[in-house]
């Protein structure tokens, strides 16, 4: 009897400890809590970015950062980025977004940006100090209080590779090499000093469509861009618009039509699709058997796979075709087997037209989305 | 009105051998039910004289063994019969049909005239019609109840069911084997017509679509093409040769749309073009939002105007 009426004290004031010490540890915390909420509501601490930080403490958040980017970039994959056209897609697009802030080999960016708190850094500098599933996580993410913004169209992390292949480039690019990669005009010495007075020397902004798709809509050899001169001006003003409005998803894109006004798409538009299809002699780049598989879908289909034929809707006579399908004969293979793997993996959703051709991509295979992309790019494009 | 898809309206000679050995068995399982339970009242409430009786060797004997041995047996050999009897001989002015299940439809073909139609079969009242059934996909299962049986349609090998139909009328079948998705929405029209009629109706199968009248006929059979219906669709004197989904050359005349799922009209052909995910969802019809109310309206009449 004694030892356990012994044994229901020793409970009691455990319990009682315990409880004095919930009390204690509540009125800590509470007493915290109110001591931040006093703090941030007096504004004693400044938030100047003139200002700096407290010694010491931007170590302690640069230490926190690189943790954190280390843990969440665990497991992620890293893809083959070799391909010069990832390269000179990753490029294009870091003139438009990046640079503004980062600066790019001979243009370092606006004295505006060097007093940001933290500025943002030259990343010619500072790449190498990442791996390259950290980088593909910092631009597909971006880092939260320091004016890095995530990727705007979170579906698309083919982008976020081909910026990242080409920062992997970036610390050994020559200016004269960016300035080819990036296709950006020299500066001339011989702007008219009106235009000088009202647009500035740069004139290579955002939405400066020739910088990827050239002048002439044709892209580029690699085939990094998509053709616009094979297109209609009312396909091509539809897709603006629907970058603009977010039902295709590109950041990439996206930001450049959220620049244009309904009138200045429409005068892209139809521009673009003025241009003369340039003609490409170049050999479709598969095994024969490939290639002729790749005709049988584009010109029969499989209808015991209900996979009708490519070009029944995408009719090769632009006088036939639907003005609001696009032409696929003659455009790069590769921007056709990237979007039909958009569709198929359901990233390119949300249009009209995207409901009608993910239910066909779906059906298809990975290998007969390739072959029938080589085919179609080998056809001559026709306005 | 006569129920359209019950096996307890029979109109072929099929389904009656079926619905007769159905009503045999439902009487006489209803007489043996309440035998046993007026045997159950008097095995409780009888005096001991019944109560001896009924827990006799011999009563046991008779009524626990060979009465359900003789019962049962009778009912195979009859079943037996039946069955036999059902496994008719192709006769020699049979009609001969192909259907084919498709995950949702039913694609039919008139073997000897070469007519192709969907989700709807027209058969002569009297003669005998051969059906030769199999599957493009996964197992279907073809089922006209006021017809007949049940036969299932399997990927690579083909079934037969042959059938007669007894009165005119429109009868409804359905997909009666679970086969994905809208397996619900699979369901057919079998029409029996009077000979004269049906040979009328075979020869219009044959003919290739008749032209578009009025402006906006003629603008839904361009839109069929430049839209890309053609990809898909068949459409017999028109450029539109596709084999994917459904003949549409006589589609106007057909009773239903979308295997028996709307009434065949022109709201209907405009609400299951841009809206048939919503109608008969995973339907292998992508939906047509790319249309604006104009083309659509054309389509429609284009469409319902193949008679």
């Amino acid at each position: 009897m004694p030892r356990s009426q012994n044994k229901h004290v020793t409970w009691r004031v455990v319990l009682a400890s315990w409880r004095v010490g919930a009390i204690w540890l509540g009125a800590f915390i509470a007493i915290l809590v109110m001591g931040g909420f006093l703090v941030a509501w007096s504004g004693v601490y400044s938030v100047a970015a003139s200002r700096g930080h407290w010694p010491g403490f931007r170590l302690l958040l640069e230490f926190g950062m690189r943790s954190s980017v280390r843990t969440h970039a665990l497991g992620i994959d890293v893809p083959n980025l070799d391909d010069p056209a990832l390269v000179e897609r990753g490029a294009g697009h870091f003139q438009g977004g990046c640079a503004p802030c980062h600066g790019a080999p001979g243009r370092p960016s606006s004295p505006i940006v060097y007093a940001m708190l933290p500025e943002p850094p030259d990343l010619g500098a500072t790449v190498p100090a990442w791996k390259t599933n950290e980088l593909f996580w910092i631009v597909k993410n971006g880092l939260k209080y320091t004016g890095m913004p995530a990727w705007p169209a979170q579906q698309r992390d083919d982008e976020v590779w081909a910026v990242v292949a080409f920062l992997q480039r970036l610390p050994n690019t020559t200016a004269s090499e960016y300035q080819a990669l990036a296709n950006l005009e020299p500066r001339r010495q011989e702007v008219p000093i009106r235009a000088l007075a009202q647009g500035g020397p740069i004139g290579t902004g955002l939405a400066a469509c020739s910088r990827c798709h050239a002048l002439d809509g044709a892209g580029r050899p690699s085939g990094a861009f998509p053709r616009l001169d094979i297109q209609t001006a009312e396909y091509l003003f539809l897709q603006l618009q629907s970058y603009d409005q977010d039902t295709r998803h590109s950041g990439i894109m996206q930001p450049v039509a959220a620049e244009l006004e309904e009138a200045e798409m429409r005068r892209l538009a139809e521009y673009y699709a003025s241009q003369r299809p340039v003609q490409r002699q170049e050999p479709a780049a598969g095994n024969e058997a490939s290639v002729a598989r790749g005709q049988r879908l584009a010109t029969i289909g499989l209808p015991d796979q209900g996979i009708p034929p490519c070009l029944s809707c995408h009719v090769e006579d632009p006088a036939v075709r639907d003005p609001l399908y696009p032409a696929l004969s003659g455009q790069y293979a590769s921007y056709t087997i990237q979007q039909l793997e958009l569709y198929k993996s359901g990233r390119r959703r949300g249009t009209p037209a995207a409901e009608i051709m993910s239910v066909m991509a779906e059906r298809l295979t990975a290998e007969q989305i390739k072959a029938v992309s080589i085919y179609l790019s080998g056809l001559q494009a026709a306005r | 009105m006569e129920a359209q898809q019950s096996v307890l309206s029979p109109a072929g000679a099929d389904a009656q051998s079926i619905a007769t050995l159905s009503w045999i068995m439902f009487c006489a399982a209803a007489l043996i039910f309440f035998g046993v339970v007026l045997i159950t009242i008097f095995a409780h409430k009888g005096n001991e004289a019944w109560r001896r009786r009924l827990s006799s060797n011999a009563f046991i004997f008779c009524v626990g063994i060979i009465f359900p041995t003789v019962t049962l047996v009778a009912l195979l050999i009859y079943g037996l019969m039946l069955t036999g009897a059902r496994v008719m001989a192709t006769e020699a002015d049979a009609l001969h049909i192909e259907v084919v299940g498709e995950q949702w439809w039913w694609r039919v073909r008139y073997t000897e005239s070469g007519a192709v139609t969907a989700n709807e079969i027209r058969v002569p009242v009297g003669r005998q019609v051969e059906i030769k059934l199999t599957s493009a996909d996964v197992i279907h299962s073809f089922w006209a109840p006021n017809l007949a049986g049940k036969v299932d349609m399997i990927p690579g090998v083909v079934n037969v069911i042959r059938l007669r139909a007894t009165k005119t009328g429109t009868y409804r079948g359905q997909c009666a084997e679970y086969c994905g998705g809208p397996h619900a929405l699979m369901a057919f029209h079998v029409i029996a017509l009077e000979p004269a009629q049906f040979e009328e109706w075979l020869a219009e199968q044959q003919r290739p679509a008749r032209s578009p009248t009025g402006a906006l006929q003629i603008e839904g059979e361009s839109r069929f093409i430049s839209k890309g219906c053609n990809a898909c669709h068949t459409i017999r004197g028109t450029a539109a040769n596709g084999a994917i989904g459904p003949d549409l050359t006589h589609v106007g005349g057909r009773i239903s749309l979308a295997a028996a799922t709307l009434p065949n009209d022109v709201r209907s052909f405009g609400r299951w073009i841009r809206d048939n995910q919503h109608i008969k969802p995973n339907n292998r019809m992508p939906p047509f939002g790319v249309l604006t109310d104009r083309e659509l309206a054309a389509l429609a009449a284009y469409l319902e105007g193949l008679q």
